[in-house]
């Protein structure tokens, strides 16, 4: 059995923000040994203790931030966190999972991970100095953007890592985001807005403890397996560092998967050199940075200079910003690109959701769904100026910024036109489009938060060949695959480690170093098993709250990819949702089987 | 015949894209390439010099060459060509 | 002379490997605060920078401690010896670079001592940030210091 001193710290901070109480408990170690870590274990914990048919923004609803048992060590790119609430864009189950160096603070301080509840009658932030922890008032930060607030507290507490929402957490934005080290984000599905609900400006954290391993040799060994073999792969070795995810604008472009226009128009962009990671690097890019003990550092610095109200100094964009501010809205100047991504990291908010729902915006405008009075400009695809605007008022709460902050699936469905989101279970598909890559669209598809990449990366084995080719245009495969990488994700995620380091290590590398680390005897496959757990899990609380079944919008299932190399398709779901939900061991429907419940200790 | 280069290959080709008269087929573009610019060798062909490198991704057409006929796929004027080394990104 | 660290700045990206690994090969821990090497980050001139001991020449470390608990062993590193220590706190102000330092934890003072040869900081920096030089093969070892501050400053005045 694991303990605590073997990767964990073996305590939790559970603050009740109603009557301000704050008290450490000791870690449950049945649920830790079970659920792995942050994303699994973090989840385990909301399951048990909320109601899935809660409103996201009662005082009822609870947020955990955790920390996985290979966080804050030297395991290969070792510093992530997940944040864990009811996501209020979907309202499926969310675990927004973010990096830089809070959840490694987080451990040094001496604890795994934080349980907020209810709801403080002021604003406050939570302050953690090793032994201590308290709430303090927020009133004077209440109203100020990340940037702002990070160094107001930095200044006041010294060298300490804080993780604050922006303003549009602060007013209920469905998918504003937590901010950690400034320009690292829980980005997805909304888990500032929770914070925000909750009077809770920020967690503030200083750590002057150490975290220890079950097997330290034998740790370090697979440690420096793991490393050797990200360092020497050509992906997390040079590519990412050299290039980041921009990078990849211009080989998905080639492959006919850009969405263009809110994919209106294809998913092929004569215009997407423009926008490219090459470009980047020739012009706004000053280095690359890596977060906590990672050594693919895929981080951009950037900066915007002579480009009047453009200027500014942050981070990113990355590949799906780039995207969403680019190819979706059809706009080409880096410059206001780059500026838009600035505008999401000073203020908390997730440039997907936001970029692609302005992109709807765009065409229920062109269409002549909405009113040019209700935007107070003309909103058509490619007007950079109007993007660069509808961004700082929607991060500022103004007029139409307001509605653009509901999402696109609000969005449209407010003005008529619900099927032209891009969205899965309200929350927008990210920067590749399941016609042409018929795998994506699949997990865009059964992905237990809605829209999103990152919780199977098909486009490892579809476009890029990792770990074996596979064709983007065939449906054959695609349903074990898939499940195999959405397993290993939830794997992945909840040790504590960064999912871009599967681009070159897999199962071995991954058991290896939580073996080593907890101390445990598993096999690898028994420990990939506990990944599995974990998508059951969200997938049961999902169906509890009532969330709508697996699809995708019509237009990738009816309207036909004009041009590209896959001119003429549709994603073919209901032949690999059939596949999918069998290699799931599910009912035809999408339901968890109690054998399947049972196989897995649900 | 339209080839384009992406990432760090336009450091080696100085060029976005160029225009080669179209080889046989794909292997025949790749020994082209590195006589063109010998930096290509080690990085396009593998040792032998008969097939691909390991870390080259190869499109034509948009199609990755591994779902068409491999560095065997035949190549004419009206077919365009990406070359890029293996990144990835998320 | 002792072999020596040298830091390349730019060559930095701050995930702070270094420090992990330091703690870890002195103290079995992952803890930054623990490490003999620390990563100072310049977030405006977008700049980070690892120090660490530089093993100088003329030690005021070990010169202005009085129990000889900090020696020069034959490779030329100063070591520090915790039997004799009486932990008085001299050296960690006498280190013009702070780079002795005290742990409030465990009540000890420590500093690098290049691993016993094994060099983990550099080992394991992922960018070649830290690399261990022969001073006896490059030209002077003073030299080599003074371009590594001097590029430093020049960074960080940029």
């Amino acid at each position: 059995m694991i303990e605590a001193g073997n990767g964990w710290m073996g305590t939790i901070i559970r603050v009740n923000l109603t009557d301000g109480t704050i008290r450490k408990e000791p870690l449950n170690m049945k649920s830790a040994n079970d659920y792995v870590g942050a994303r699994g274990l973090g989840t385990k914990y909301y399951c048990d203790e909320v109601d899935p048919n809660i409103d996201p923004f009662s005082p009822e609803n609870k947020i955990i931030f955790m920390t996985g048992p290979l966080t804050g060590t030297a395991a290969c790119s070792g510093g992530r966190y997940d944040v864990i609430s009811k996501g209020p864009l979907t309202g499926t189950i969310d675990a927004s999972n973010s990096g830089g160096h809070f959840g490694p603070e987080l451990k040094f301080a001496g604890y795994d991970g934080i349980i907020f509840e209810g709801k403080a009658d002021h604003p406050v932030y939570l302050h953690i100095d090793d032994d201590l922890v308290e709430l303090l008032d927020a009133s004077e930060l209440w109203g100020k953007d990340v940037h702002y607030t990070t160094d107001a507290l930095v200044e006041k507490h010294g060298s300490v890592r804080v993780a604050t929402i922006g303003t549009p957490g602060e007013r209920g934005m469905l998918y504003a985001a937590i901010m950690n080290d400034k320009n690292r984000a829980a980005g997805r599905g909304g888990m500032g807005a929770v914070m925000g609900s909750k009077n809770l400006k920020a967690v503030v954290v200083r750590g002057t403890g150490g975290v220890k391993v079950a097997r330290p040799k034998e740790f370090m060994t697979e440690v420096a397996k793991a490393r050797a073999t990200l360092q020497s792969h050509p992906v997390t070795g040079n590519g990412l560092g050299a290039l980041g995810t921009q990078i990849l604008v211009n080989i998905v472009n080639e492959v006919g998967g850009l969405p263009l226009h809110n994919a209106r128009d294809g998913s092929f962009w004569d215009k997407a050199d423009d926008t490219s990671g090459e470009r980047l690097a020739e012009t706004y890019l000053v280095k690359n940075q890596g977060c906590f003990g990672c050594s693919i550092a895929c981080g951009r610095v950037t900066k915007v200079e002579g480009r009047g109200d453009l200027d500014g100094l942050g981070e990113g964009p990355e590949y799906e910003a780039g995207w969403s501010y680019g190819a979706a809205c059809g706009v080409t100047d880096l410059g206001a690109i780059v500026k838009c991504n600035f505008i999401c990291n000073e203020q908390g908010m997730d440039p997907i959701s936001l970029g692609s729902t302005v992109a709807c915006a765009m065409e229920l405008f062109e269409m002549g769904a909405i009113p040019e009075e209700d935007i107070g400009f003309p909103l058509r695809f490619g007007d950079t100026d109007a993007m660069v605007k509808l961004t700082q008022m929607c991060a500022d709460g103004e007029g139409f910024g307001k509605m653009i902050g509901q999402g696109s699936y609000r969005l449209a469905e407010h003005y008529g036109h619900p099927e032209l989101s891009m969205s899965v279970k309200k929350q927008e598909m990210p920067a590749y489009d399941g016609r042409a890559i018929q795998g994506i669209g699949l997990e865009y598809a059964t992905s237990n938060r809605g829209g999103c990449h990152v919780r199977g990366y098909m486009i490892s084995p579809e476009v890029l060949g990792l770990p074996v080719k596979m064709d983007p245009l065939v449906t054959e495969g695609k349903a074990s695959m898939l499940k195999t990488f959405q397993d290993l994700t939830a794997l992945c995620d909840s040790v504590g480690i960064c999912l871009f380091t599967t681009f070159a290590i897999g199962l071995p590398e991954i058991a290896g170093q939580y073996r080593e680390a907890v101390g445990s005897d598993e096999s690898d496959e028994e420990i990939l098993l506990k990944g599995e757990r974990i998508w059951n899990l969200e997938k049961r609380y999902n169906m509890a709250a009532g969330i709508e079944a697996d699809t995708l919008p019509p237009r990738l299932l009816r309207e036909a990819l004009p041009s590209g190399p896959a001119k003429g398709k549709v994603n073919e779901l209901q032949t690999m949702l059939a596949e999918y939900y069998e290699e799931r061991g599910w009912t035809a429907e999408g339901t968890p089987t109690p054998e399947k419940l049972q196989q897995l200790g649900l | 015949m339209l080839v384009k280069f992406f990432a760090t290959y336009r450091q080696i080709s100085g060029c976005k894209t160029c225009d080669i008269p179209a080889p046989d087929d794909v292997l025949g573009l790749l020994r082209e390439l590195s006589s063109r610019w010998p930096a290509f060798r080690t990085l396009v062909l593998n040792e032998t010099g008969d097939g691909k490198g390991d870390d080259v991704i190869i499109m034509v057409n948009g199609r990755h060459i591994e779902h068409l006929d491999g560095v065997r796929t035949k190549l004419s004027e009206q077919d365009y060509v990406a070359v890029t080394p293996l990144v990835a990104g998320g | 002379m002792a072999k020596q660290l040298v830091v390349d700045p730019k060559k930095c990206k701050n995930c702070r490997t270094c420090e992990l690994v330091c703690s870890f090969r002195h103290f079995e821990e992952f803890n930054p605060r623990l490490s003999n090497v620390t990563v100072f980050q310049y977030e405006q001139a977008s700049i980070s920078v690892p120090i660490m001991c530089m093993q100088c020449d003329e030690a005021s470390c070990a010169k202005t401690c009085p129990t000889g608990a900090l020696q020069r062993d034959t490779d030329g590193v100063i070591t520090h010896d915790v039997t004799k220590c009486i932990v008085c706190k001299m050296c960690v102000s006498a280190c013009p670079l702070g780079n002795v330092s005290y742990s409030p934890a465990k009540r000890i003072i420590h500093k690098c001592d290049m691993c016993e040869g094994e060099t983990w900081c550099a080992t394991y920096c992922p960018s070649g940030a830290i690399s261990v030089v022969d001073p006896n093969e490059v030209p002077d070892k003073k030299q080599l210091a003074a371009d590594k501050m001097k590029a430093t400053l020049e960074e960080v005045h940029a």
